[in-house]
């Protein structure tokens, strides 16, 4: 399948033309049903009519096979696009090249990146800017959100970007790069650093203290002050702790978990302890 | 009341521009994770109503409460688009007071937020359905129209126009709301503003977690700001370097009998694939 690697078909026109289509309408007509499926449909209509336009029966299994349940994080994800580009452009040229296989890779590469995109991009990149540009904003000041715009807007799009034209340019052999063993113990670093920023978010973002009094050696001390001594934010660890063992152990809904931490709050506030 | 017209109306665009289906700003990237987040929120409010400041300052404490948001498969745990436009766009064109703003942006993000965001969702299986269909028909024109088209202009509708609607017939609701909300309750929606983020860290947790030895590598992380006070640039820092011996420890497993054991027991664990669609 690889064996053509000379052959080329796609135009860097073409190539950026199916990256910007998914990047822009990823997630335009997402449902529960298919989430991302039809922006790849959408992202192949100039493809199908460039290459296919004397064929419409292989136009047609074009499309349906990009009109299936599709879902990961849609910026690291755009290597799978890459790759499936680099796929699709095989079997446009007629080269030994199944139509089931970009359909077999999306499944299969959809979660793993999903995974380690998420953890990278929800859980460290865009909390770290906000943190900073939190901090650069105190005070109303204007400087904060705009910190905030360059930064993301001009990674966002890079990573995205990037990844699109190395998943092209490694074609399957990203597969490897990807699931193998060596990428392996590198999504586990990675993996590692997230838990530590995870760590250090929950100490950082969740604010929770008690307002109760105990008495200490004739005069009452807030409890806050004793707690703080010992172990300062036990009260955010252990309701983010209570959090993840829901949502992780019970495979508790995260709707079910506000609420559920709504009553712990209420019954709390009530008897003056928050 | 005609001079709020038209920051109720560039609020409610902004609302559709956030959304995390509004392709016009490189989908995700621009839209949700830059015009979606509360404090940019505040910023294009505040320009909208005239008055940055009070917008960034409204962003920033509403920003507090929704910084770990998360987004997997779909599922949400707080609608953080509505919550931002609705809440903030609302204080502004009342109070101007951020507590109310975190207040109303709760509320909005757990209950009217939640449930049209859920509906939308369900809601768009028919334009699914019928862009499959179009896809059957080798139909490339029907793609764009029900990929597009259709569900955008719907979006449109169910984004911009009830946030619109809210800010400008919501200051009698919003004064209703300061004066008759008992004290006890506005102080629980408070406390709960401070406890909401730690929803999202523990979905985010349910991610990067894969065994319990990660936990030492979690309170790791909690202890060095919690104890140590380090800021979070320094704590990436160190967290990159932990992370780089990770992986070398991780190379030698098979050498074995260098005592590194544990390492090895979940570098093999770790093997399980990174699945996030069984979180919710």
């Amino acid at each position: 399948m690889d064996a053509k690697q000379t052959d080329k078909l796609l135009t860097k026109h073409d190539l950026n033309r199916l990256w910007y289509r998914w990047g822009f309408t990823h997630l335009s007509s997402m449902s529960y049903e298919k989430l991302q499926g039809h922006a790849w449909a959408y992202s192949y209509i100039p493809f199908a009519k460039k290459f296919y336009k004397d064929d419409p029966e292989k136009q047609r299994r074009l499309l349906e096979r990009h009109s299936m349940f599709y879902n990961t994080e849609p910026q690291t994800g755009q290597l799978i696009n890459g790759i499936v580009a680099s796929l699709e452009e095989q079997i446009a040229l007629g080269n030994d090249v199944s139509e089931e296989m970009p359909v077999n890779i999306k499944a299969t590469l959809m979660g793993p990146l999903a995974g380690i995109g998420d953890s990278i991009i929800q859980g460290i990149i865009v909390p770290i800017l906000l943190s900073i540009a939190m901090s650069l904003a105190a005070g109303g000041s204007a400087l904060g959100p705009i910190f905030y715009i360059v930064a993301y807007g001009i990674l966002g799009p890079s990573i995205s970007y990037f990844a699109f034209h190395s998943g092209y340019k490694l074609g399957v052999s990203a597969i490897d790069t990807i699931v193998g063993e060596n990428s392996k113990r590198i999504t586990d670093a990675f993996n590692i650093l997230g838990v530590m920023v995870v760590g250090a978010l929950s100490a950082k973002t969740i604010v929770l203290e008690t307002i109760a009094k105990i008495p200490l050696g004739g005069k009452t001390q807030n409890l806050q002050v004793v707690l703080d001594n010992i172990f300062p934010g036990i009260l955010p660890l252990g309701m983010v702790l209570l959090g993840w063992w829901l949502v992780s152990s019970k495979q508790i809904s995260a709707t079910k978990v506000i609420l559920i931490m709504t009553a712990i709050i209420t019954v709390g506030s009530l008897i003056g302890f928050f | 009341m005609s001079s709020l017209f038209i920051p109720a109306l560039l609020t409610g665009i902004f609302c559709y521009l956030g959304a995390i289906e509004s392709p016009w700003l490189l989908g995700m990237s621009g839209g949700y994770y830059i015009v979606g987040r509360p404090l940019v929120a505040g910023l294009l409010i505040g320009l909208a109503f005239g008055d940055i400041q009070a917008g960034v300052l409204c962003g920033l404490a509403v920003q507090g409460v929704f910084i770990a948001n998360l987004n997997t498969g779909g599922a949400t745990n707080s609608e953080i688009v509505y919550a931002s436009y609705g809440g903030i766009g609302l204080a502004m064109a009342t109070t101007k007071d951020p507590a109310i703003a975190v207040t109303l942006a709760i509320l909005i993000g757990q209950t009217f937020g939640l449930i049209f965001y859920n509906g939308r969702m369900a809601l768009y299986s028919f334009w699914n359905t019928r862009a499959e269909k179009a896809a059957h028909e080798n139909d490339t024109h029907g793609i764009t129209l029900n990929h597009l088209v259709y569900p955008q202009i719907t979006t449109f509708i169910l984004r911009a126009v009830p946030v619109f609607l809210a800010i400008y017939f919501g200051k009698g609701l919003v004064d209703w709301l300061i004066h008759s909300i008992p004290e006890e309750v506005t102080h629980i929606i408070q406390v709960l503003g401070g406890v909401l983020p730690a929803l999202g860290i523990a979905l985010l947790m349910s991610i990067v977690i894969k065994n319990k030895t990660h936990f030492i590598f979690f309170f790791a992380g909690f202890v060095l700001l919690a104890f140590a006070k380090l800021s979070m640039i320094a704590i990436v820092f160190i967290a990159a370097l932990v992370a780089y011996m990770y992986y070398f420890a991780s190379i030698n497993k098979g050498n074995g009998g260098d005592g590194n054991t544990a390492t090895q027991s979940s570098a093999v664990n770790t093997a399980d694939e990174y699945e996030d669609d069984d979180l919710f």
